[in-house]
């Protein structure tokens, strides 16, 4: 697709007749392989040649979407001659029907799997070679959903266990990864489907570990945040469990904010619990039981002693100010009389943000006039 | 006619040599988006040909904010989009590929840019509503749409369904007295739930916000004519305040925390940023330098990151992003179809 990170090389763009002989040989290649291939699909010879030709083209292409699409419609129609055939034991092999039984499968089904298991054995070197192309990581979702549609749970189930290692394995080497992470998610919405059993727990667990090896993982503070409300119903937690997990979640992100006040990802989970108690925004997530105007201040009041502490040392963060401010905003407007936050103080955060972030003036021009700065 | 996507031949020049004082090489770019057809003795012209049209997308819009719509030769362009026409009214990313609701987007926008719809009719009869029926046909129960039959779905397929429909005068809310040809409801809906606290928007619901899919969900409501009413000021102020935290210290605008500055991920944020009148929260002039940094001065194009190689994609976003910043003598872009707005404005019989 577009370039990315690809230094530009300087010197004259002339190649050698040497070069130039051998790329027009790739070219001409390529292009003798890709003719191959679509002659094949308009003939409809869905054998098991045009399937070796499609991956070989696709290695070298893995962004050819039409060519996924040849692959899926080979695969499709052996899938429906398999399950046509409706092949009788006496005809197969003995062994064959013997392993298929005992795994509690058809022929045809064992013959589905089986194809299923070589086309993601396929995918696994693309996939470490191109982690971020979508046309291999959709054609992966597509095998284990169509593997969903024809063959026992129990089979699908072992299928998308293996996913799920195989996307944490993903995830270890970028665990910023986003194919990564949506993969992830869907993963689990199938294991939890086919197994009747929650994963929240466990995938909670997954996300402390993946903090615990790199706090500066928005990505993994992102799921952990889209997992608490579940897990608190799930756990049919009350309000004293709830209000237990939010502050043990301020002191574990307090922690982590006293060890690096200037990673933005931490200050973003920061906010993303103090939306749980912002009645103005509509996309904050529901962790208490209840919110009163005293469980804000109780909060707001806490937070605020423990962010400007942070200053000491940090002087230059611009976060800790942006956080001051925007919380104290939200004290004002629960309890507008209140001795402990000053219009002198929030004047001073805003001169220091000015100060320290001038990129951001024109949003700091606009706060003044909303907060009468 | 087409236009390869992939990376530019090598240029002289790195970024520390160039004049304090930037300027935008308008000529070399015009020669070198002009030049990407000729190319067709390298491997990666042929590699990049499941990007043609959305190729020829991206020079043409660049072309036309340069003020040289017809650099590039109308017939030519013409008979290559319709080369990409299928039958069922969707577009192929070239002769032969299946057709996509990416490639039927970029397809129409061309057709759009090039006045190309009559000639569209006399090739294929009710051709704008063949094609709206396909882009119809790819919307889910969800609300949401699929990229083509096999189902793959994103936020970004539901953006490209909706700028194509209002390109063909097909949204519901453009003809409220026709039956409505896919449910705009369920799809905005479907949009207001990939929104996250942070005020931004994942690829599916309880995905982790990023620019890409702000600028297809921002651009999305805008179409829908339900941006101001969703958002109102405070949601307005909360995703600004995501969005402008992008702009890194070069200037440049990177697309997640954390992530490295891109001439692309620049654009998504700032064309979001002026939808919902929040632009002036990042610095514009340093963003400017930084956009011209990424040219290749000598040969034309831009690229991701000052120094590295040139393609049409950055190239595109590059000059989309000057003009939105108003970079004197370029045509003033349309934030949401990220095309020439003065044509989009009489497209659309907007004042
Ligand atoms: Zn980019």
């Amino acid at each position: 697709m577009a370039s990315h990170g690809v230094p530009r090389v300087s010197g004259a763009p002339d190649k050698s007749h040497q070069a130039r002989e051998k790329e027009r040989k790739q070219i001409e290649q390529y292009k003798d392989l890709e003719r191959n291939v679509v002659e094949k699909i308009k003939a409809k010879d869905f054998s098991n040649t045009t399937l070796q030709l499609t991956g070989a083209l696709l290695k070298q292409n893995p962004e050819y979407y039409t060519i996924w699409n040849y692959r899926r419609m080979i695969l499709d129609d052996v899938f429906q001659k398999e399950l046509d055939a409706n092949k009788d034991a006496a005809q197969a092999e003995e062994g064959d029907a013997a392993a298929a039984e005992k795994a509690g499968l058809t022929l045809a089904q064992q013959e589905i799997v089986l194809l299923i298991k070589e086309d993601l054995q396929f995918l696994l070197p693309l996939l470490k070679q191109f982690p971020k192309c979508y046309w291999i990581w959709n054609h992966r979702l597509w095998l284990l959903t169509t593997a969903t549609k024809h063959v026992p749970s129990h089979i699908t189930l072992e299928l998308w266990k293996g996913e799920l290692g195989l996307v944490s394995k993903m995830l270890s080497l970028d665990s910023r990864n986003f194919h990564g992470w949506n993969y992830r998610r869907t993963t689990i919405q199938y294991l939890e489907d086919l197994s009747g059993k929650s994963m929240v727990e466990p995938e909670f667990e997954y996300t402390t570990k993946m903090i615990q090896s790199n706090l500066s993982n928005f990505s993994a503070w992102h799921n952990r945040g889209q997992l608490i409300p579940r897990l608190l119903t799930e756990r049919q937690a009350g309000a004293d469990e709830r209000k237990k997990l939010l502050d043990d979640e301020f002191e574990l992100i307090t922690r982590a904010l006293y060890t690096d006040p200037y990673d933005q990802s931490l200050w973003f989970y920061h906010q993303y619990l103090m939306s749980a108690l912002d009645s103005h925004n509509p996309r904050g997530p529901s962790i208490l039981a209840s919110v009163s105007n005293g469980d804000r201040l109780e909060y707001l009041d806490r937070e605020i002693d423990s962010i400007r502490d942070m200053l000491d040392g940090a002087e230059d963060c611009k976060y800790i100010y942006q956080a001051l401010l925007d919380y104290s905003t939200r004290y004002l407007e629960v309890d507008a009389g209140n001795k402990k936050i000053t219009t002198t103080e929030m004047k001073d955060w805003l001169d220091e943000l000015r100060k320290i972030d001038p990129l951001r003036e024109g949003r700091w021009n606009d706060l003044a006039g909303k907060l009468k700065l | 006619m087409s236009l390869a996507a992939g990376p530019g031949r090598g240029g002289g020049a790195s970024a520390a040599q160039l004049p304090d004082e930037l300027q935008l090489v308008v000529d070399k770019h015009v020669a070198y988006i002009q030049s990407l057809d000729t190319r067709r003795d390298e491997l990666e012209y042929h590699l990049t040909e499941h990007l043609r049209i959305s190729g020829i997308y991206w020079g043409l819009t660049a072309l036309h904010l340069l003020g040289q719509p017809e650099a590039l030769p109308r017939e030519g362009l013409l008979d290559f989009v319709f080369s990409c026409l299928h039958e069922n009214g969707g577009f192929g990313a070239a002769p032969g590929h299946d057709p996509h609701m990416l490639y039927t987007c970029s397809s129409v926008q061309i057709l759009a840019m090039t006045d190309g719809f009559s000639d569209l009719e006399k090739r294929l009869p009710n051709g704008k509503m063949k094609i709206a029926k396909y882009i119809a046909s790819l919307q889910q129960p969800n609300g949401t749409f699929a990229g083509d039959v096999w189902g793959e779905t994103d936020s970004r397929f539901l953006f490209c369904g909706f700028l194509a429909l209002s390109l063909l005068g097909m949204l519901p809310n453009q003809r409220p007295n026709e039956p409505p040809i896919i449910d705009l409801t369920a799809a905005t809906d479907h949009i207001k739930a990939c929104q996250n606290f942070d005020g931004a928007f994942g690829v599916a619901p309880g995905a982790e916000s990023h620019s890409g899919q702000v600028y297809t969900c921002i651009g999305a409501l805008t179409l829908a004519g339900e941006l101001d009413s969703y958002l109102g000021e405070e949601g307005k102020d909360r995703l600004g305040a995501w969005l402008s935290e992008r702009q890194l210290p070069s200037g440049g605008l990177n697309g997640r925390p954390e992530k490295l500055v891109d001439v692309c991920y620049s654009w998504w944020v700032m064309t979001s940023m002026a939808m919902i009148d929040r632009v002036h929260w990042i610095d514009q002039k340093k963003l400017t330098s930084f956009i011209l940094q990424c040219q290749d001065p000598d040969h034309g194009g831009l690229a991701d990151r000052p120094g590295d190689m040139v393609d049409v994609f950055h190239t595109c976003f590059g000059i989309a992003g000057l003009s939105l910043l108003r970079y004197p003598g370029l045509v003033e872009v349309d934030p949401a179809y990220c095309m020439p707005k003065p044509l989009v404005d009489n497209f659309l019989g907007r004042k």
